[in-house]
């Protein structure tokens, strides 16, 4: 290893901020470690084996003008605003050491006085609370690693998006794994975004033994960055993936008893069931058939519904509707 | 010596991926067992669905672990015959036992007999883990 880069964004959309980082995963010259600082505003970050629906309250993140992104390393959700500051370490796969890059960010912590230590699979806790969640990514010559640095995350903003009931929606995929946490800027009023920043590139230059220099502007291939941004963006990356779950939920309405039950893969609703006591069974099963091909918590009312739709049947479907659109806290 | 768990029966590849023949034409695919310790704990498999077209040597599935995310590059062409549905619905049964229950594909070669010079008898690939 003969390079130290460091690269910090200077804009806080998630999907533009990942698409950086991957495009910096892709042109990583050998001989070098490129360290990546970035911020993202409102976002929950899935893994790249979650189920978004099993893992975040999407509509409630999305009405609150947050994003849902999903990255391409493994593990659980984390939440980020713009009091959070992630790091990648991104180096071919001989210039790429977990030791060491776990080392700067116990050494940048450390020089704040603070005692902090790698815990359980992939945490860095102080007093067995969690600051730092941690993934990774390989492909065949390339490997990045990347985590979260809670400094002054807004902790009740992030437990609404996260605390999904698991009741409703049973999912394979990766399940996240709760853990208390803290804010660094609570143990140390000298850490903030900006501090934390400086202390990570003195710790990168202490354990490599190189001074970082600042990544020039062609390090980035902008083209590059625009079509990641745009895959990131997308709804088959974020909601569309193989990730196959079912989802079932019961209700008493004034018009009758209603238990539905979907099967959903790559965020399409495959098979629909519903029972019910209402009296307009036969409609009722139409309605479940033409569920079938639909996307997961997509509106239902249509045209081709409307046609013979009545004043009790309006209602009832737009009752069924709010039922499936609700997210389950 | 190393420390792996390597059988006399499978066909080998260095991305440690083996092959065996199961019956008309049909060849099984999973991962060995210094690929699954060098993953640790495996806790999803995306495996492809029957009737896909895989090729040699190019990624047909991928494990999540608490390591990392991996792709699985495959000994054979052909077409997906079946999936592991047990190993998707319980992927610690490609830590447990990756030769066995935790394989991951049958694929239906389209060229196995010319496809078997390229990859490594159960000899050649302990010879080739003593060099890693």
């Amino acid at each position: 290893m003969r390079q130290l880069i460091y690269y910090i964004s200077e804009q806080m959309n998630p999907w533009r901020n990942l698409a950086i980082e991957e495009a910096l995963l892709m042109k990583v010259p050998k001989d070098t470690v490129i360290l990546y600082l970035w911020r993202n505003q409102r976002t929950v970050v899935i893994g790249r084996n979650q189920n978004c629906f099993a893992e975040c309250n999407v509509k409630c993140l999305e009405e609150e003008g947050g994003y849902l992104a999903r990255r391409l390393s493994g593990g659980g959700s984390v939440y980020h605003d713009d009091q959070n500051l992630n790091f990648t370490f991104l180096a071919n796969a001989e210039d790429y050491n977990v030791d060491m890059q776990m080392e700067v960010i116990l050494r940048a912590v450390k020089s704040f006085g603070l005692n902090a230590e790698k815990t359980g699979r992939n945490d860095i806790t102080i007093d067995g609370r969690k600051f730092s969640g941690n993934a990774f990514y390989q492909n065949k010559e390339k490997c990045y690693h990347h985590g979260t640095l809670l400094i002054h995350t807004d902790s009740e903003v992030m437990s609404r998006y996260l605390n999904v009931s698991g009741e409703k929606l049973k999912s394979k995929g990766v399940a996240s794994v709760k853990a208390r946490v803290v804010n660094l800027g609570e143990l140390s009023p000298e850490i903030t975004v900006e501090t934390m920043k400086k202390a990570m590139l003195q710790a990168a230059e202490d354990v490599y033994g190189i001074a970082p220099v600042k990544a020039d502007a062609g390090v980035c291939d902008q083209e590059l960055i625009a079509r990641l941004e745009k895959k990131n963006a997308s709804w088959e990356w974020r909601y569309g993936r193989k990730i196959p779950f079912t989802w079932e939920k019961e209700r008493r309405f004034a018009w009758g008893n209603v238990h539905i039950r979907l099967d959903v893969n790559e965020g399409v609703i495959q098979q629909a069931v519903i029972y019910s006591d209402a009296i307009d069974v036969e409609w009722i099963a139409a309605l479940a058939d033409y569920m079938v091909q639909k996307r997961f918590r997509s509106p239902l009312v249509t045209e081709t519904l409307e046609t013979d739709m009545t004043k009790e049947r309006s209602m009832i479907l737009k009752d069924i509707e709010l039922m499936m659109m609700e997210e389950e806290e | 010596m190393s420390s792996y768990e390597v059988r006399a029966l499978p066909l080998y590849t260095k991305e440690h991926t083996w092959m065996k023949t199961v019956g008309n034409g049909i060849v099984r695919v999973g991962i060995t067992d210094y690929a699954q310790k060098m993953l640790k704990e495996i806790n999803y498999a995306e495996l492809p669905s029957e009737g896909d077209e895989v090729v040699q040597m190019e990624s047909c599935a991928e494990l999540e672990s608490t390591k990392a995310v991996s792709q699985v590059y495959c000994p054979v062409s052909g077409t997906v015959a079946a999936v592991n549905e047990e190993a998707m619905d319980e992927p610690s049964l490609i830590n447990q036992n990756p030769y066995d229950a935790g394989w991951l594909i049958d694929v239906e070669a389209s060229d196995l007999e010319s496809e078997k010079a390229n990859l490594m008898t159960a000899e050649e690939y302990k010879a080739f883990l003593d060099t890693i």
